[in-house]
């Protein structure tokens, strides 16, 4: 019985996959929780997709895949702030279009230019199969990532709350938020190579959205948000060893489960404390 | 805190958003510390595009914002400017608890990681306790009634130790007593030389606790003295058409009713004009000198 629970860990890839997803599952926790906040779901998921053509651009280029992504990534920022400046639409409408430009055009480079990468890679993530340099690449961009927010997480707490205080005490608001935006690209590259395109934006806010629901205080929150995302990639990836399953399905859905439980039982914030008080009442 | 008197200065401002829409032209008024001023005018009259001058979120297109003869960029790096946001602007479901907010006001004191030294936390401590809210210092922000929510965004600017405060609209949602409770603090703030701009419209109160006023649509109407300012003329050139009336000399109060009429008004306070458009004060203490003075005037009947 051990012995098969342990086989995954005998496996060099396996070891390395369980790894980089709970390092990546943390940094993305960690973010989540502004990202529910501040009301930035829907610009994760934007995010993740639009990194797709710089991936594409970056692997027939021979750079770096994160580089690519990462300036497709802001390019897009850049876009959906132009147009929603510049157009009567709606936000949701602008990132709407945005994104999924982004997002076809990226499909369309990988379809006309097939090089040494595969659009399920890019989609659904590989975890199992990542490369050396790809997980350096993954190390870097956390390793920052959480630094920033590490050392700035005050700054931009107060910034998702109450923008005009920021901006009243002399804080560089627009500074402020390109960092939040950029930590958001960034992470969504790292991201990409556990989940996929598809599924980044469920590890960029599910934790945050879960720990929302079991605590008010933002410290409590971090907390909570962090072991649940470094927890459920660390079980995921290990666990999708045995199913023979996706990785990033694993995980994803792992996350999903803890959020129907604290959805239903959260003692403040729950579907059955809320009946209680009603009752209650 | 600092004992350097304040000083406000808006000097001929203009202000044009990117869209072509002018929402101030050549506005000017000049106030000192020692003063709660009152900022009055109808929804789109430019109340709050001012606001966000003084605070330095835009730029007027013409003219300047000077603060204590400095740019507003020095008034803000000095934490000269606090500003008390309108309850609809705060999302009340935020984790953080009562202290966290009001900790708020001290960032621009804090260190590069903005951790607290024993300094702040007694400062905040201080502040809440001055507001009388320091009971409630861990509880979550949305756990609090209206009152007791502004009464946190009002320590959160003592504890900033602004020296101009802004306060947008604090009476929306608050009961009567609280109303009161407020007003207290504004006044005693003003005796320690803090210059207050509060934008409302609810009228009744300014006269009572307000010294000064500022009238705006689109440009700055009239600023001056309440009793100078605050009259019928005046505000009927602020709000045209949209003020409602009670007229006593078209109404059925007649002779025999004498001086027995009580005006009620379920939330806001009533504002009262006399002969000829001036304002009338609820209350005759303090204001011995105007009910002489126009005890001399005339009588008509």
């Amino acid at each position: 019985m051990i012995e098969t629970l342990l086989t995954p860990l005998h496996y060099q890839y396996m070891v390395k996959a369980i790894l980089v997803s709970g390092l990546i599952g943390a940094v993305c926790a960690f973010l989540s929780c502004f990202v529910t906040l501040k009301g930035w779901s829907l610009m994760g998921d934007a995010l993740s997709h639009a990194v797709v053509p710089g991936v594409a651009i970056a692997y027939m280029a021979g750079l770096p895949f994160a580089l690519g992504a990462f300036l497709t990534g802001l390019l897009a920022a850049v876009g959906m702030g132009f147009v929603k400046k510049k157009t009567r639409l709606r936000e949701d409408a602008v990132i709407g279009v945005v994104f999924t430009s982004f997002f076809a055009l990226g499909l369309l480079l990988i379809s006309l230019y097939p090089s040494g990468i595969d659009l399920r890679t890019i989609i659904f993530g590989n975890i199992l199969g990542i490369a050396d340099p790809d997980i350096w690449q993954i190390v870097i961009i956390s390793a920052v990532t959480l630094t920033v927010l590490g050392l700035k997480w005050r700054d931009l707490l107060l910034f998702c709350f109450d923008p005009n205080q920021a901006r009243a005490l002399g804080l560089n608001v627009t500074a402020l938020h390109f960092t939040l935006l950029t930590l958001l690209a960034a992470t969504a590259v790292a991201a990409l190579q556990t989940v996929g395109a598809c599924l980044v934006v469920a590890m960029l806010v599910t934790p945050g959205a879960t720990a929302y629901l079991l605590t008010d205080r933002f410290g409590k929150m971090l907390a909570i948000a962090v072991s649940m995302g470094t927890g459920t990639s660390l079980v995921g990836a290990y666990a999708s060893y045995f199913f023979d399953g996706s990785t990033g399905g694993c995980i994803v859905v792992l996350q999903t489960v803890l959020f129907l439980l604290a959805l239903v039982f959260a003692p403040q914030h729950g579907m059955l404390a809320a009946r209680a008080k009603r009752l209650a009442a | 805190m600092s004992d350097a008197p304040v000083q406000l200065d808006v000097h001929d401002v203009t202000v044009t958003y990117p869209n072509g829409n002018t929402a101030l032209q050549d506005a000017s008024f000049r106030l000192d510390g020692g003063t709660i001023c009152a900022l009055v005018g109808i929804n789109g009259s430019g109340k709050s595009t001012l606001f966000k001058a003084i605070m330095g979120f835009v730029r007027p297109s013409k003219g300047s914002v000077q603060i204590s003869h400095g740019t507003v960029a020095a008034a803000q790096k000095r934490n000269l400017i606090a500003y008390v946001p309108q309850s609809e602007e705060v999302d009340w479901t935020f984790p953080v608890s009562v202290w966290d907010v009001v900790m708020m006001g001290r960032y621009g004191y804090l260190n590069f990681l903005r951790i607290p030294r024993a300094e702040d936390r007694r400062i905040v401590e201080e502040s809440l306790a001055r507001v009388g809210m320091l009971d409630f210092r861990d509880r979550q922000i949305g756990e609090l009634s209206g009152g007791q929510k502004k009464r946190v965004f009002l320590a959160r600017a003592l504890a900033q130790r602004g020296r101009i405060i802004l306060l947008d609209e604090p009476f929306t949602g608050v009961d009567v007593q609280t109303e009161s409770t407020i007003i207290e603090l504004l006044r005693q703030l003003r005796t320690e030389g803090h210059l207050m701009l509060v934008s409302t419209h609810n009228l009744g109160s300014v006269p009572e606790f307000c010294d000064q006023v500022v009238l705006v649509n689109r440009t700055v109407l009239a600023c001056g003295p309440t009793l100078e300012v605050f009259t019928e003329q005046n505000l009927t050139k602020a709000f045209g058409g949209v003020l409602r009336h009670f007229r006593f000399d078209e109404s059925t109060v007649q002779k025999h009713d004498g001086r027995t009429v009580t005006v009620l008004s379920d939330d806001e306070r009533p504002l009262v004009f006399g002969k000829g458009g001036h304002l009338e004060f609820s209350q005759r203490q303090g204001r011995e000198e105007i009910v002489k003075q126009r005890a001399e005037e005339p009588d008509d009947e």
